[in-house]
């Protein structure tokens, strides 16, 4: 199995803070990797690397057997496509003109698509059912809706990999789990790269191969859910009071976090975990 | 859901504005501060002035180059708005909000104050003067990955209003009749120009025509956010500095042959926006035909209307682009 | 530059003015636009102001000469039209002197040398009959001459106002490098002007508005004896024979005690 991702020794630095600290770590094509951890633990800061946003100041990152720095950004489009958190305020073009855009690295020099980047768009459209919305502008969407519409741009990039930032952080629950579909029927159907930042470790610990989890730029934590979501590992990392017991729809563990307005939370906490054992 | 081929799309918006454009151009030859008659003007066209020779001279040699002027300067500017509004994605931005206002009028008053004409040389110290404004403010905020826009629009902000101030001292230093001169190089002025002085122009700036045109997926991609252009293959640092060093370098070139003409490159983006859409890759021919059109028409306009003597073209192009701007962004809200 | 003009375009009012001194007005083809001296000038055809002037009315009119004005005319108006074709000859009149040498030179050009000396004489001799008149007293009154009011404007040493002043027997408070110096109402009140003389160099305004202004500071000799007038711009900022027109006026307003025998 080829690796898609290869990440060695990655340092970077926000001028003299180091956000992320000797990450060594690799994807393999065709998995559904997510990456968790706390709030300023440099998930976006690695996902930006991984799409070529920033350069590392030490370390190296392969993608797809490449190295980042002797790829031109041309060819980096062809590997990696990116859905952001999410778009800027103001952008003006229909649902049909962003999915499009997503073919701008196969097009010539003068930019004209053809037949084929149109079926292919349509296509995309039709994946994350925007179909309907190709007239509208992005302005006047949904979350959801302009979620989907970002999702299907990067479908329509046709890379071999697909990095998601947090996609699911403003989303009710119906959607969210959608995207979550969405996500694993391209890596099923088309064996597309899934990577996905994610905040909500449930859903992580539902759809994920494999999660890695950050903290404070460190690898915590890399492996099968049942090996990172451990509610040891989660507290040190998180910080906060949480019960680790079993998903009941899946053999994966499901994570609940613990309220904190009893006065003695610790020994609350105590109380409930010696229960369950 | 069928899109249309973008192919189609650019003929039919172009098709329309070159023949708008074609009519302006030849109302400018036909017309102007002095009656010739229909037949006269088509005899010295055919028999290219082997007829009559003043007639001749004002249709080749005086309109002829006044329209082609208006043309190059309508296109320069409506591009350099439109580049301008994408790059910093503000839809105040016009052409001469990153110094160029301030340094081209600083170098032609000084370059009119120590005895130059314009053709020998304001045309140079204006243009050596909004240059130096530019690289002033790109010097100052440069630096990092991408191009701070905030910084950019507050730099030349600061450095119009720095030369303004320039400005308005040299004037005040003027106590004769060079400053109804510096006057009507600050309106903007299309009348000071030669056969030659616009076939220089035309051949300087086809070239940057050629590369906007190129540039103008880019453009669409920029207005995605830094981060998911780059991420669809642009190289976001270079493409901006492209942009902006060619677009600047266009409307210094014009301004230098015609003074500070204002308006056009703020509105005609924006008119033509709300008719065709954002596609840059529309708007970019469509400013080219469509810029060139309204300037044409404005000038004309100005030459005709007045019983004596000819307004400064400012004032018709703010005069009609305005309102005709609030129609059209009233209906766009229905 | 052409034996014999037979269409003349004359770039500047005070050209008009000139060419009618010479009783050349028949060659006159085309005029600037504020050419209104004489009154029959006011339906010669026009060119536009002499700021701007539009090159096309120019060419349309066919001329074998323009006439220019070197302060004034735009530099580029004449090199586009000479290369057109069309032969330029520009006057440069700084000062009295300078009117006189250009009546000449434009006589020359028309073939009108003859009656160009004559003129040239006539004002020489009303010249030298002013400064006559003003030798006979030594009082140099003091004079501020003003051509604005909002901001308060005077002349300075190179103006032709300036000249006439000084020809005319008087002082001029404002005299300095800068040829049109601001004032401030403060700097009038400590030179103490012993005559005010108002002019416009924009037509229209009301500066009987600015005599009654000056009213309210008695303090001023000006003031106090009643010697402040308002006068025509024309007649002081057109280098044509009528500056010694002016300067005649002039030299009542400064020395009437010269006169009260008139």
């Amino acid at each position: 199995m080829k690796q898609a991702v290869v990440v060695q020794d990655l340092n970077i630095l926000y001028g003299k803070l180091p956000i992320l600290r000797n990450v060594t770590f690799s994807v393999t094509e065709g998995e559904y990797f997510i990456i968790i951890g706390p709030n300023g633990s440099g998930k976006t800061t690695l996902v930006k690397v991984i799409s070529g946003f920033l350069k590392p100041h030490s370390g190296s990152v392969e993608i797809m057997g490449r190295p980042l720095v002797a790829i031109t950004r041309r060819s980096l489009a062809h590997a990696v496509a990116l859905v952001p958190q999410s778009p800027p305020m103001d952008v003006p073009f229909t649902v049909a003109e962003v999915v499009l855009m997503g073919r701008s690295p196969h097009l010539g020099l003068l930019s004209l698509e053809g037949r084929e980047d149109m079926e292919i768009a349509e296509q995309s459209m039709r994946f994350t059912n925007v179909s309907h919305l190709a007239r509208s502008r992005l302005d006047q969407l949904s979350a959801g809706e302009r979620q989907r519409v970002l999702i299907a741009r990067a479908v329509c990039q046709r890379a071999g990999i697909i990095v998601l930032d947090e996609p699911t952080a403003s989303l009710d629950v119906a959607h969210q789990l959608h995207i979550m579909d969405l996500m694993e029927k391209l890596r099923t159907e088309q064996g597309i790269t899934v990577i996905m930042v994610s905040h909500d470790l449930n859903l992580a610990a539902m759809y994920a191969g494999r999660i890695l989890l950050l903290n404070h730029g460190n690898i915590a934590g890399i492996g099968a859910a049942r090996d990172v979501i451990q509610a040891g590992l989660l507290e040190a990392t998180y910080g906060c009071s949480l019960l680790v017991d079993q998903n009941p729809f899946r053999e994966v563990p499901r994570v609940t976090p613990a309220p904190g307005e009893f006065a003695q939370p610790d020994s609350l906490h105590r109380k409930v975990f010696l229960k369950q054992d | 859901m069928r899109i249309a081929s973008l192919v189609s799309r650019i003929f039919l918006v172009c098709t329309p504005l070159a023949l708008i454009l074609v009519i302006a151009a030849v109302l400018g030859l036909f017309l102007g501060t002095t009656y010739q008659s229909i037949a006269d003007v088509l005899s010295a066209i055919v028999t290219k002035g082997r007829v009559d020779s003043t007639l001749a001279t004002i249709v080749w040699r005086i309109r002829m180059p006044r329209v082609v002027l208006a043309i190059l300067t309508g296109a320069s500017l409506s591009l350099g708005g439109l580049v301008l509004q994408a790059l910093l994605r503000n839809p105040l931005a016009e052409p001469y909000i990153l110094g160029i206002s301030g340094g081209s009028a600083v170098g032609a008053i000084a370059g009119m104050l120590l005895g130059f004409s314009q053709l020998q040389g304001v045309a140079f110290f204006s243009f050596a003067g909004s240059m130096a404004a530019l690289l002033l403010i790109l010097a100052i905020t440069s630096g990092g990955m991408v191009m701070k826009k905030d910084s950019l629009i507050l730099a030349g902000v600061m450095v119009n209003a720095f030369c303004g101030s320039i400005i308005i001292f040299l004037i005040s230093l003027t106590q004769d009749r060079r400053v109804l001169n510096i006057l009507f190089w600050l309106m903007g002025d299309l009348s000071m120009s030669s056969q030659t002085q616009v076939m220089v122009l035309a051949v300087l700036l086809i070239p940057c025509t050629v590369i906007i045109f190129l540039f103008a997926q880019p453009m669409n991609l920029l207005l995605m956010g830094e981060e998911m252009a780059g991420n669809m293959g642009l190289n976001v640092r270079r493409t901006s500095l492209v942009l902006l060093m060619t677009s600047s370098l266009m409307v210094s070139l014009t301004v230098c042959c015609t003074g500070l003409l204002g308006f056009v490159g703020l509105v005609t983006p924006h008119l033509l926006r709300l008719l065709l859409g954002p596609d840059h890759r529309v708007l970019v021919p469509a400013c080219i035909f469509g810029g060139g059109a309204y300037l044409v028409f404005c000038d004309l306009l100005a030459r005709i209307l007045p019983a004596q003597g000819e307004m400064p073209v400012g004032v018709i192009t703010a005069m009609i682009g305005a309102p005709l701007f609030m129609f059209l962004l009233w209906r766009s809200k229905r | 530059m052409p034996e014999n003009p037979q269409s003349i375009i004359a770039l500047a009012p005070n050209i008009t003015e000139l060419i009618y001194t010479l009783g050349e007005e028949h060659r006159l083809a085309g005029v600037a636009q504020q050419s209104d001296y004489p009154v029959a000038a006011k339906s010669l055809p026009t060119i536009g102001a002499y700021i701007h002037p539009d090159i096309e009315k120019i060419v349309a009119l066919k001329p074998d000469l323009c006439i220019a004005i070197n302060d004034g005319n735009p530099r580029d108006i004449i090199t586009r039209l000479e290369s057109l074709g069309i032969p330029v000859y520009v006057i440069n009149p700084l000062d009295l002197d300078g009117i006189m040498r250009s009546l000449l030179e434009i006589g020359k050009l028309l073939g009108a040398g003859r009656k160009a000396e004559l003129a040239a004489d006539g004002m020489r001799a009303r010249i030298e009959r002013v400064r006559l008149f003003a030798a006979r007293t030594t009082s140099r009154p003091k004079v501020l001459f003003q051509i604005g009011n909002n901001p308060l404007v005077s002349v300075g040493s190179g103006t032709f106002a300036h000249e006439l002043i000084i020809a005319a027997g008087g002082e001029n408070i404002s005299s300095g490098s800068a040829a049109y110096p601001r004032l401030t109402r403060e700097q009038v009140l400590v030179l103490q002007p012993d005559v005010i003389i108002i002019t416009s160099m924009t037509k229209g305004e009301n500066f009987d508005r600015a005599r009654t202004e000056w009213n309210q500071w008695p303090s001023l000799p000006a003031v106090s004896n009643g010697r402040v007038y308002v006068v025509d711009s024309d007649l002081f900022d057109r280098p044509s024979v009528r500056l010694v027109d002016a300067l005649e006026l002039l030299v009542r307003i400064i020395h009437p005690e010269l006169f009260h025998t008139d």
